[in-house]
Parts: structure tokens; C-alpha cells; sequence
């Protein structure tokens, strides 16, 4: 029971108390550049909930049996980047065979999840806070799965305003951010709720 | 395809050559900083000392964690002219307004508190962050275990100023320093 | 002035391989000043936000991470130049990724050995230097085609306009936020002079003001743009 109460205090607090995108500043190229339309949010998400999971696991287990023994913890960094890198390379052959739609769908943007900080940060994230096996899944699902939460609220956002007329210089990235502002401003009415 | 390996195997090899010898030159100098920064942080809870305080450290296993692992606190002891003038040590408040806060705090030999210091904590800036001022943490200086109920915030009954509309994280902060009174006392048969 | 910059640029576009011209000053000014203006990181790239809206809570925090990322882009540009012949196009992408971490890695060991506060302060943003999609997008798009020279003006172009905008963010947002400029009293500073205690707008160093302020930023570059190609 108490495990379970740990690991539903972990997911809020990853998805909205510390979300990712909107507190942590992770991910903010893919968050502005994919959230147009909510299906393609709701694919993006997925895929970046499979990456990130899998890649903080691929990373903790590395530091904790290879970087850490070895005293090459300052290997983390080009370590765990060349992990994600590949991972994603995976990912993109797996999308690419089961769902050709969705890959024509995400583009260029399933390459550009390996240089979405997210990825990197989370995994950096786990070995620096020293976290157990379990509580380390649950960030790594809770984190990303806080930033698929913010892509598709933006998105719906968008398809929403579609349609409003946008002075001419705040059209495009300036619009975005300061929707953005707004998202995270709602969303520190969460701080305070979950103590971690 | 034996290019391909060839070439991304000689840069990975120079690359981690590179990095080790960066690694060896900077190790000694990050070991530096991490105690020097330990060593200014206790001279701001402990009055002045004269020896080796990070040498004059004991570890102490004062109680048992939620996983049944030991709960471990360093005590360093502040010496001056071989006489001790107090120990410091890292009580952590769980139940801050947005998590732990890490607190140092110095003691004397007789229990009253020399200083405490905030190392580490993310309460909202503006308002529970008021914790970080000197005027704040220095309300704390001379009192003990004897001061009794009147160590606690204004709203538990006691002295200690509380921010309005900022309660949760002083009071995380006083009740901790309480606690580490209490350990102190227990571990080391001081104070009233 | 502003034409030869977009002259210059634009051969850059039709000519990559330079190799002939390695001592073309107009090129090469020409690559250093474009990373000022016409195509400053944030600003007119959209590239490179997540440190920035993360690190600008003070302005000393900015320089400190623009003058890392600035070093990264400038070793690995020049890395990746001298060895744009040998690494064979198939790699190029793990290649790169390996030589840019490294003086990631180099910069975070050095950070924290020699100036521990600023290593401190700016956290996990030093290694994620690594995904700083501007440090890959100007290795693959301009020192992987040109030449040591130009890319070092490349890179040192790109660096310090990225600079620039995270001390303006910085600046506007410690200011508002926290009354102080580079760590000296500022608003604070001069509404003492009228008896007044300055109240931090905080929002401006919390999330939101992060966004908003990089977003307005943003519009009031696309309007002095505007201007700009309006006068022409």
C-alpha cells in the first residue's frame, strides 16, 4: 500500500507539480514545433514516453553497473547520449514498419527526440538523485508523460485559436510562448500539492 | 562499412583519452572545492575554530528509515586550541512547502544553538524563501532545549517569527532544528 | 555595411566549400556578424530555449551559460571542421555527437573544479549543453561544409548573439524579479531613493515570466526586422 501511495505522489508530482515542460524547461523546441495538431501531439507523446522510459532505464542500469564501479561517472554526459541516440535510431525503424502514417505524420520531429532535453535530463536525473529501480520507472513515465499532458493541452489550445486574428509581430514563436506562460502559470497553482 | 567503424572507433578513443586526462587534472580541485564548501558553511554555524574541522568528523547512525536502511549524520567538532566550542550538523525538515530542506546547524557543547545555515531548499521565492534571511535564521542563536514550547513558530505558541501567508516553511524549519537538538542531546549527553 | 553582410552571406549559401578562400575576410566577418543579428540564436532562430528560459533567472547566470555554450560551439565547430573529410557521411551524426560531448564533458569538469557557484547555479543545463539543438545545427549545417576559419567566426558569432540574448532575458527578468542587476540593487536600489521598498515582481523569475518575457523578446525582434526590410 505504501509503495503504491509512493508511486501515485511521484506521477503527480512529475506531471503537475514539476511538469517537465511547463516548470523544468525541458523539451521546449519539440513542445512549440509539434503541438499543432492534437493527433500528432498524442503520437509525438507516445513516442517520447517509450524513449524516455527506455532510455533512463539503458542509463541507470549503465551507470549503475559500469559507470559507477569504474569511476568513469564523468562519462555519463557522452554515455548516455550516445544510448539515446541509438535508442531513437530504434525507435524511428519501429515506427517506420508498424505505422507508416504516423511516421510520415511526425517527420523530421522523431529524429529530433534525441536532442530533446528531456530525454537527457531525466536520465541525468535519475542517477543524480541516486533513485531505486521502481521509483526511477515511475519518474521516467510520470516525466514524460507530463510533457505528452503539456503537448496536447498546447495543441488543443491551437486548434482552438486557429482562427484568432494575431497582431503580425507576435504571430508564429512569440504567440506560443506566451501561451506557454500562461500554461505554466495555471499550473504553479499545483505547487505546494505533492511534497518530493 | 569498415571505414564507418573504423573512423567512429578512433574518435570515441580519442574522445575518452581527452576526457580521462581532463578528468585526472580536474578531480583534485573538484574534491577541493566540495570541502571547502563544506568547511565555510560550518564556519558560518559554529563560532571560531581553529583546527581541521572536516577531519574531526563522526558518523553516527541515529535511527532507521522508511526501508529500514540506517539513518546516518556527520557531527563535525569544532575545535579551538584543542578545547571544543561546539559540533555541526545536517538535519533535514521533510515537510517543507515544496520538499526537503537541508539545514546545518551548530551547536555548543552545553546544547545552544551557534547558527543555521540553509543549504539547500526550494521553497516559492518571495514567500517561504524568506527562510534564507540572516535576520531570520539568526532569531534562532542562543536558544536550546530549554527554551521549551517557546522553540516553535508564533502560531505553535512559541517566539520564532513566522511569514505571513508563509507558515509551512518556517515551521518545517524550527521543528527540525528541535529534532536535532533532541539527537544532539541523546548522541552526545549534552544539553539541557 | 548591411549590404555586404547580405551579400557575403549569401555567398556563403552558393559556395560552402571555401577551402580555396580560407583567408576571405569578407566571409568570415561576414559568418561572425550573422550570428549577431540576422540570424541570432532565440531571437530570428528558433533554437536553443530551454537553457535560456531555465538559466536567466539573473543575469550573471546567463553570461555564465552563454560564455559555456559559446566555448562548446567554438571547439567542437572547429573539431568538426578539421575532420569534415574524414568522417564519412553515414556516421556523421554520432560522430558529431561524440566530439560535442566531449567538450561538454571538458567544460562541466572545468566548471566544477574552477568556478563551483556558477557550475552550481547552472545545474543540469551544463551538460545538456550537449542537445543545444543551436551547437548540433551549426556543426551539421556550417562546419561539417567549411572551413576551420569561417567556422570559428561561425561558431563565435552564434556564441556571443546567444550571449547577448541571455543577458538581455536575464537582465529584464532579474530585474523585474528580484530588483537587482547583476547581483548589484538596482529597482531596489532606486526606490530606496524615494523611501520605498521595491516589491519584486516575482513572477518574472518563476516559469511564466520566463516564457512571456522571451515571447515579447521575440515580437519586438520581428518588429525591428520589419522596420529593417520596410527601409530597404
Amino acid at each position: 500500500m505504501d509503495n503504491v501511495v509512493e508511486i501515485l505522489l511521484i506521477l503527480i508530482s512529475t506531471i503537475f507539480v514539476t511538469n517537465f515542460v511547463l516548470a523544468r524547461f525541458l523539451g521546449i523546441c519539440p513542445f512549440l514545433g509539434v503541438s499543432s495538431r492534437i493527433e500528432t501531439s498524442i503520437g509525438m507523446g507516445m513516442a517520447v514516453i517509450f524513449v524516455i522510459t527506455l532510455a533512463a532505464l539503458s542509463s541507470w542500469l549503465i551507470d549503475k553497473f559500469v559507470l559507477i564501479p569504474f569511476d568513469l561517472v564523468y562519462l555519463r554526459t557522452i554515455v548516455f547520449i550516445l544510448v539515446i541516440a541509438s535508442l531513437v535510431q530504434f525507435v524511428e525503424m519501429v515506427i517506420r514498419k508498424t505505422s507508416p502514417a504516423l511516421y510520415n505524420a511526425l517527420g523530421i520531429f522523431l529524429p529530433l527526440i534525441t536532442t530533446n532535453c528531456a530525454v537527457l535530463a531525466v536520465a541525468l536525473l535519475v542517477v543524480q538523485k541516486e533513485m531505486d529501480l521502481f521509483p526511477m520507472l515511475f519518474f521516467a513515465i510520470g516525466a514524460s508523460t507530463g510533457f505528452t499532458v503539456a503537448l496536447i493541452l498546447m495543441a488543443g489550445i491551437r486548434e482552438h485559436t486557429v482562427h484568432a486574428r494575431i497582431p503580425k509581430v507576435l504571430q508564429g514563436t512569440p504567440i506560443s510562448l506566451i501561451t506557454a506562460g500562461l500554461m505554466a502559470l495555471s499550473f504553479l497553482g499545483f505547487a505546494g500539492l505533492v511534497r518530493m | 562499412m569498415g571505414r564507418l567503424i573504423i573512423v567512429l572507433t578512433a574518435i570515441c578513443l580519442v574522445a575518452t583519452i581527452a576526457l580521462a586526462r581532463v578528468y585526472d587534472i580536474t578531480k583534485g580541485p573538484i574534491a577541493e572545492q566540495e570541502r571547502l564548501r563544506t568547511v565555510s558553511a560550518i564556519k558560518a554555524v559554529l563560532p571560531a575554530f581553529n583546527n581541521d574541522i572536516d577531519k574531526d568528523a563522526k558518523e553516527v547512525v541515529v535511527g532507521k528509515d522508511k526501508r529500514d536502511r540506517d539513518i546516518r549524520m556527520k557531527f563535525y567538532t569544532g575545535k579551538r586550541d584543542e578545547s571544543p566550542v561546539g559540533m555541526a550538523f545536517q538535519v533535514i525538515a521533510p515537510d517543507g512547502y515544496a520538499g526537503d530542506i537541508s539545514i546545518l546547524m551548530g551547536v555548543t557543547p552545553e546544547g545552544e544553538i551557534t547558527g543555521i545555515e540553509i543549504i539547500s531548499q526550494r521553497e516559492t521565492p518571495g514567500l517561504g524563501n524568506k527562510i534564507l534571511q540572516e535576520k531570520w535564521r539568526g532569531e534562532f542563536k542562543g536558544r536550546s532545549l530549554e527554551d521549551g514550547p517557546k522553540l516553535a513558530v508564533k502560531k505553535d505558541g512559541g517566539e520564532i517569527d513566522q511569514f505571513s501567508g508563509a507558515t509551512i516553511s518556517p515551521r518545517a524549519v524550527t521543528n527540525a532544528v528541535k529534532r536535532g537538538l533532541e539527537i544532539y542531546r541523546k548522541e552526545f549527553n549534552h544539553g539541557g | 555595411m548591411a549590404d555586404s553582410n547580405v551579400a557575403s552571406s549569401e555567398i556563403a549559401e552558393l559556395e560552402p566549400v571555401s577551402g580555396a578562400s580560407w583567408l576571405n575576410l569578407r566571409e568570415v566577418s561576414g559568418d561572425l556578424v550573422r550570428g549577431l543579428w540576422e540570424e541570432i540564436p532565440l531571437f530570428r532562430l528558433v533554437l536553443g530555449m530551454c537553457p535560456t528560459l531555465a538559466v536567466t533567472t539573473s543575469a550573471v547566470n546567463g553570461v555564465g551559460m552563454g560564455i559555456a555554450t559559446a566555448f562548446v560551439l567554438v571547439s567542437s565547430n572547429i573539431m568538426i571542421s578539421l575532420l569534415r573529410k574524414i568522417i564519412p557521411d553515414m556516421i556523421r551524426i554520432p560522430a558529431f555527437i561524440i566530439v560535442i560531448a566531449s567538450f561538454v564533458t571538458i567544460t562541466d569538469l572545468m566548471m566544477a573544479a574552477f568556478t563551483p557557484e556558477l557550475h552550481h547555479a547552472l545545474g543540469i543545463f551544463i551538460p545538456l549543453i550537449v542537445v543545444n539543438c543551436i551547437v548540433l545545427a551549426r556543426a551539421e549545417a556550417f562546419a561539417s561544409k567549411n572551413g576551420p576559419l569561417r567556422s570559428t567566426a561561425d561558431g563565435l558569432g552564434m556564441g556571443i548573439g546567444f550571449t547577448i540574448v541571455l543577458i538581455l532575458l536575464g537582465s529584464l527578468r532579474e530585474v523585474l524579479g528580484n530588483g537587482t542587476w547583476f547581483g548589484m540593487p538596482a529597482l531596489t536600489g532606486i526606490m530606496e531613493l524615494f523611501n520605498y521598498e521595491y516589491q519584486p515582481m516575482i513572477v518574472m523569475v518563476l516559469p511564466p515570466g520566463a516564457f512571456i518575457g522571451l515571447g515579447l523578446f521575440v515580437a519586438l525582434a520581428n518588429k525591428i526586422e520589419e522596420r529593417r526590410k520596410g527601409k530597404k
